[in-house]
């Protein structure tokens, strides 16, 4: 047992019902039982631990908010403290989540058909077969508008060219949720792994998200009956609407990994000695201690009532943007912070800063950068776009 | 099958106690309170055992409300049936033998089969209750068990014991206590978790059992803290000989050990 409590300053769980403490609990011990004795290595390696996908799904962390055949349909808030909880382990762990949930399953349960729904939902939901979200190019990241990606129509089905890059869990997947130029504006597609002409590649040499599988989808001719299609996303705003999802999801998940830095420094302080005292009684220390403190007390503050809107149905776009670009930052700040207390310790992978820091260096840039939500805020307030 | 598992809430075992002198009482704000662990082993060995064979499982407590959670939490999400918690302020300072006797109440509304415990408390560390249970409700008990076969109208249990283990046969109903390595406790999915709070939970006085509390036998007067550790002494040199000469002078001159 790691003995790790998280951080509640302000008493948030009195804002919490029992079900949604109780969640949280759960995937805490999870996480500590299952998932933390395996992180070092499975970092060191590069790999996911594949071992633990049925158990996620026999939890129910897959696409826990989804609604649809097999999935439970629970709220956003419940969505938001499972995030949390995984991503206190490693943003490799959330980001599986977030994509088989925010990024895969939603988009189906939202704009598939009845068939696309029955088959891939239940299983999706046990982790039984995993997905990714392919929309990223080489050349189109801030601005996917720009995809060279294409199906064009043939017969009765479509033919696929072009390829996404910078995928998570693309060489795992059993499906991918594609993003391409169609004659009628962007579309998506359900790509299936055997498929003739649809091939993947890992990304080597990630000094971030180790502990994830991120790589390239390729197709070449790939032909899609019609019935691969989700019939209902229309344009680009289709695909944005699940980043939106997902996004929500990262909101909560790095306020995680920011307190399991913070808890480590905490207890690292009071324990190591220097000039024959705790380093935790020095005055810069305390500053450092309590500015993270502060900030991921703000960060709850945020997730929690970002949490109450969505389940009352208000999930506008920057609103989720102020708290992604919020809490990522304050993470990233928390994770050096907590690194610099650590002192020379704090750069080995005997303590987690390091490893979150350089995790959440990617989370800082995916799911739209830091500063495109300052753009998308920034046009919020003033009606003035920087970017479009 | 019917199955009781008698349960406590226990403060975490990471509880950090502010205790700087001897005082009357703990100071107890700010615990996490968890379910004792070697309760845990009881439950899940339940969840198997109804698994296996069916029938219905009681968890049963003796606590102030707040244990609403836990016992949602690690015992109906998990698998128990219903939960009772025997909550009175009459309870206030119960010993082992007060608790015995109200557990004794509660488990005599219904005929259990199986009347599981943990093999102690991990905050009192008193380890009786579920063998003194046994003794007042006349039935035979195994404890610290670490393997369980049911047969028909029987069981039979391997306990630890120094150096060894031994296998014990019993007939039913009967009361065991449980350690760890019986099972892996699991934890219990999300919509587990979602339908326990619809499972029943009764709150009973020792009124409504028509059980009156003996005065307790035990009386805790003071906690203090565990003494400060010593500091430690290096005998060093060159010379083995002379080294372990210095030695054997402070074992029995200093320390009066040998
Ligand atoms: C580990 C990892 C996993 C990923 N997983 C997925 C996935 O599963 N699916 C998927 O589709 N994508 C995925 N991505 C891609 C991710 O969404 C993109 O990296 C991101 O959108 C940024 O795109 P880019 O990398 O091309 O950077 P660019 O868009 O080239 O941006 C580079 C820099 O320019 C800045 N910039 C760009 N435009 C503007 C502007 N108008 N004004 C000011 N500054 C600007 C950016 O903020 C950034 O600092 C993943 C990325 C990573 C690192
Ligand atoms: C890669 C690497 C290579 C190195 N190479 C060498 C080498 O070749 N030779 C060598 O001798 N050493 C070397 N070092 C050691 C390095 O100099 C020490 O790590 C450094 O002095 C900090 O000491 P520490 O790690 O023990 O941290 P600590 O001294 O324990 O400091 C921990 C934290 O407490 C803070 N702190 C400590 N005291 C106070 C105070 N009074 N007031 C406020 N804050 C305080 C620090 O600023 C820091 O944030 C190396 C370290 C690394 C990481």
């Amino acid at each position: 047992m790691s003995g790790y409590r998280g951080v509640d300053f302000y008493h948030f769980d009195r804002c919490l019902s029992d079900e949604e403490r109780s969640i949280r609990d759960t995937v805490r011990r999870f996480v500590d039982q299952s998932f933390l004795p395996g992180i070092r290595g499975h970092f060191r390696d590069g790999t996911f631990p594949l071992d633990l996908i049925p158990q996620l799904g026999e939890m129910g962390l897959l696409g826990p908010s989804v609604k649809g055949p097999g999935c439970m349909g629970l709220s956003g808030v419940i969505y938001g403290l499972i995030c949390q909880e995984l991503e206190r382990g490693d943003s490799g762990l959330r980001s599986f989540a977030s994509v088989q949930g925010s990024l895969v399953m939603w988009p189906i349960s939202v704009y598939g058909t009845d068939e696309q729904k029955n088959t891939w939902l239940p299983e999706l939901a046990a982790g039984r077969k995993i997905g990714c979200f392919g929309l990223t190019e080489a050349d189109h990241g801030s601005d996917p508008g720009g995809m060279e990606t294409r199906a064009e129509r043939d017969g009765d089905g479509w033919l696929l060219n072009g390829s996404k890059l910078w995928i998570t869990n693309a060489n795992l997947a059993d499906v991918a949720v594609v993003w391409a130029r169609t004659p009628e504006g962007v579309s998506g597609f359900l790509v299936e792994r055997g498929m003739p002409g649809f091939s993947t590649n890992v990304i080597h040499g990630k000094y971030s998200l180790r502990a994830s599988d991120t790589g390239e989808l390729v197709f070449d001719n790939v032909r899609l009956p019609d019935s691969a299609r989700l019939p209902g996303a229309r344009g680009l705003k289709a695909p944005l609407s699940c980043l939106n999802q997902a996004r929500y999801g990262i909101a909560w998940g790095v306020v995680g990994a920011a307190q399991d830095c913070y808890d480590t420094a905490l207890r690292y302080a009071q324990e190591r000695k220097q000039f024959d005292k705790p380093i935790g009684s020095f005055q810069l220390v305390q500053q450092k201690l309590v500015t993270m403190v502060t900030e991921i007390t703000k960060a709850q503050g945020l997730c929690l009532q970002l949490g109450r809107l969505k389940d009352d149905g208000i999930n506008d776009v920057p609103l989720v943007s102020l708290s992604k670009r919020n809490n990522v930052a304050m993470a990233l700040d928390c994770a050096r912070m907590a690194r610099d207390i650590l002192g020379a310790a704090g750069i080995t992978d005997e303590f987690c800063p390091g490893r979150h820091m350089a995790n959440l260096e990617s989370v800082y840039t995916y799911e739209g950068t830091h500063d495109i939500h300052t753009l998308i805020v920034g046009a919020e307030i003033t009606g003035l776009s920087a970017y479009r | 099958m019917k199955i009781a598992v008698c349960v406590k809430q226990v403060p975490d075992s990471e509880t950090r106690i502010n205790l700087a002198a001897p005082a009357a009482k703990l100071d107890q704000t700010g615990f996490t309170r968890v379910l004792n662990p070697y309760d845990a082993y009881a439950v899940e060995e339940a969840v198997r055992i109804k698994e296996a064979r069916g029938g219905e499982i009681t968890a049963i407590t003796v606590g102030p409300e707040t244990v609403r959670e836990t016992l949602k939490k690690d015992c109906l999400a998990v698998g128990c049936d219903k939960a009772i918690i025997i909550n009175d302020p009459l309870l206030a300072g119960a010993d082992d033998a007060a608790i015995a006797d109200v557990l004794c109440a509660a488990l005599k509304k219904d005929n259990y089969d199986l009347i599981l415990f943990g093999i102690k408390a991990i905050d009192d560390d008193s380890g009786q209750v579920g063998i003194l249970v046994a003794e007042k409700l006349g039935l035979p008990h195994v404890s610290t068990i670490t393997k369980l076969e049911l047969g028909e109208g029987t069981l039979t249990a391997h306990r630890e014991i120094e150096g060894g283990k031994e296998i014990v046969d019993c007939p039913l109903p009967a009361v065991l206590t449980c350690q760890k390595g019986l099972n892996e406790p699991r934890l219990p999915s999300l919509p587990n978790i979602m339908k326990a709070g619809m499972k029943p939970m009764q709150i009973v006085t020792c009124a409504d059992l028509g059980v009156t509390p003996p005065a307790a036998l035990v009386e805790i007067r003071q906690y203090s803290p565990p003494p400060a550790r010593g500091t430690c002494r290096l005998v060093t040199g060159d010379d083995a000989a002379a080294a372990a000469r210095e030695l054997a002078r402070v074992l029995n001159e200093e320390a009066k050990v040998i």
